[in-house]
Order: structure tokens, then sequence, then C-alpha cells
């Protein structure tokens, strides 16, 4: 988990939509994680991911584990390039539209000592 | 079209996309840095200084029992990877799509546990209240 620069997070006014933008983020390609003995190579990231709401309402809300989401499911796409130096890999995805995720979220939550359980 | 076991050993291990979660690691090393630079700011040995901890977020505590800030994504999970946070968040996981490597190779990328996700507004740390936004990638 990474703090976002300035900029690189848009919400819409309603909370619907989200574009997430980071430029030469670093991370560590670990194509064996989780093994234990999984290898990481120092690795740069750039990337473009979008959120949208769709009509599905979503509502989790538990009170043991003390957190409550109001929110919609979601579509979400993502754009990226990554480089390896150390190995001279790169690679670049097709553009946002050609990909998809099987599961998407956008909402407001609250847990831990902001949750209160609904009465 | 071409799998990941088309393009040789330097990519049939790419399941990258999947390579979220090392940057935690990333991400520490660099607040330990920051630490370790802090400390060489000591404050005058006559001023009595509170510890309240850090301003850093809590992990989920149930969740993630490491401290990696990080945890599946899916429904009835909860989103954040925070814990005393109130705020927006979006989380995604299961990625599809494709690429192309600088050897023209193509690639697919995306897994179940390739998931990604944000949080925005206000967290407790150091016994106050903080405002931040983070993403898990």
């Amino acid at each position: 988990m990474v703090p976002i620069p300035k900029g690189g997070l848009i919400i819409s006014s309603d909370g619907k939509t989200a574009t997430l933008q980071m430029e030469n983020v670093a991370v560590v390609d670990q194509p064996k994680w989780p093994a234990l003995d999984a290898v990481g190579t120092p690795a740069i990231m750039s990337f473009k991911m979008t959120w949208k709401a769709t009509n599905e309402k979503i509502n989790y809300d538990d009170p043991q584990k003390q957190f409550r989401v109001e929110g919609y499911s979601a579509t979400a796409q993502l754009e990226a390039q990554v480089k390896v130096p150390s190995i001279g890999f790169s690679w670049k995805s097709d553009p946002l539209s050609a990909s998809h995720a099987n599961f998407g979220i956008i909402g407001y939550e609250v847990n831990g000592r902001y949750y209160s359980p609904m009465k | 079209m071409s799998s990941t076991n088309d393009v040789g050993s330097c990519c049939t291990r790419r399941s990258f996309l999947g390579a979220t979660l090392s940057i935690a690691s990333v991400a520490s090393a660099s607040l330990l840095l920051s630490g370790h630079i802090a400390a060489g700011n000591k404050p005058p040995q006559s001023k009595l200084r509170t510890y309240n901890g850090g301003t850093d977020p809590y992990p989920i505590p149930w969740l993630d029992k490491n401290g990696s800030h990080n945890q599946p994504a899916g429904p009835q999970l909860e989103p954040s990877h925070i814990y005393h946070f109130k705020g927006q968040v979006a989380r995604c996981a299961d990625f599809v799509g494709m690429g192309t490597d600088n050897k023209g190779n193509r690639i697919a990328f995306g897994t179940p546990t390739t998931d990604y996700g944000f949080m925005q507004g206000e967290y407790l740390a150091g016994r106050t209240s903080q405002t931040g936004e983070f993403t898990h990638i």
C-alpha cells in the first residue's frame, strides 16, 4: 500500500466513478509469489485504472468485524506499463478499453472506531 | 493467441500485476528510511517528548495478521486495507487483459489475486485523526 500523489486520484462528485493514475511506481516483480522462495526483482510500473458504478447496490454491515460498506458493484478497467530494468524486460498492456475485472466495488466505508451498528 | 507459455522463461513466470503485493515491502522500506532520517533530527534533551506512534494507517487486524495491508478482494469482504477508517473506497480483482512485451510477445495479465484498490478519507493513527489517499496495487 502506498500514498497516492496529489492529483493521482479523481473521484466524481457523486462517488460513482473514479480514475487512479500513477507514474513510475517502484514495485517488486515477484512472479512466483506467494511461494516462500519467490524471488523479487525491482520494477517500475505506470498505470491508469477506472471504476464505474453499476446499478447494483451493495450494502455490507458486519457488527462483529466492525465495518460497513455502502456502494455499488462496479466495472473496472486497467492499462499499465511495467519495466524490469535488471533483466531488460518491459511490457505494455493493450488500451484501457480492452481490459475488464470480474469483480469491482466502489463506495463508502466505515470501520473500527468510526463504525457504529445500524439501529 | 500466444499464451504465456509461448514466450520463453523470462515471460512464462510473469504473473505480474500479481506483482501486487510486493509494493508493500517497497513502501515499508521507504517508511523505514524516513524514520531513519528522522532519527537524526533529535529534539533538544530538555524537551519532554510524547510518543504517540506513527501516522501510518493500521492494517485490518483479523485479515492481515502479518501487517502487510493486504487482503483479498471479493463479495462480503471489506474493501479497505486500513482499520479505523472512514471514506471512499474501491476495489477490483480478477482482471482479464492482454499486453505486449519489448520482444513483441503477447502476454496476458490478470489472475484472481490481481487486485487493486484505493482508500481516500480519514483514519486514526498516532492517537489522532489523519487524512490520506492510499492505493494497493
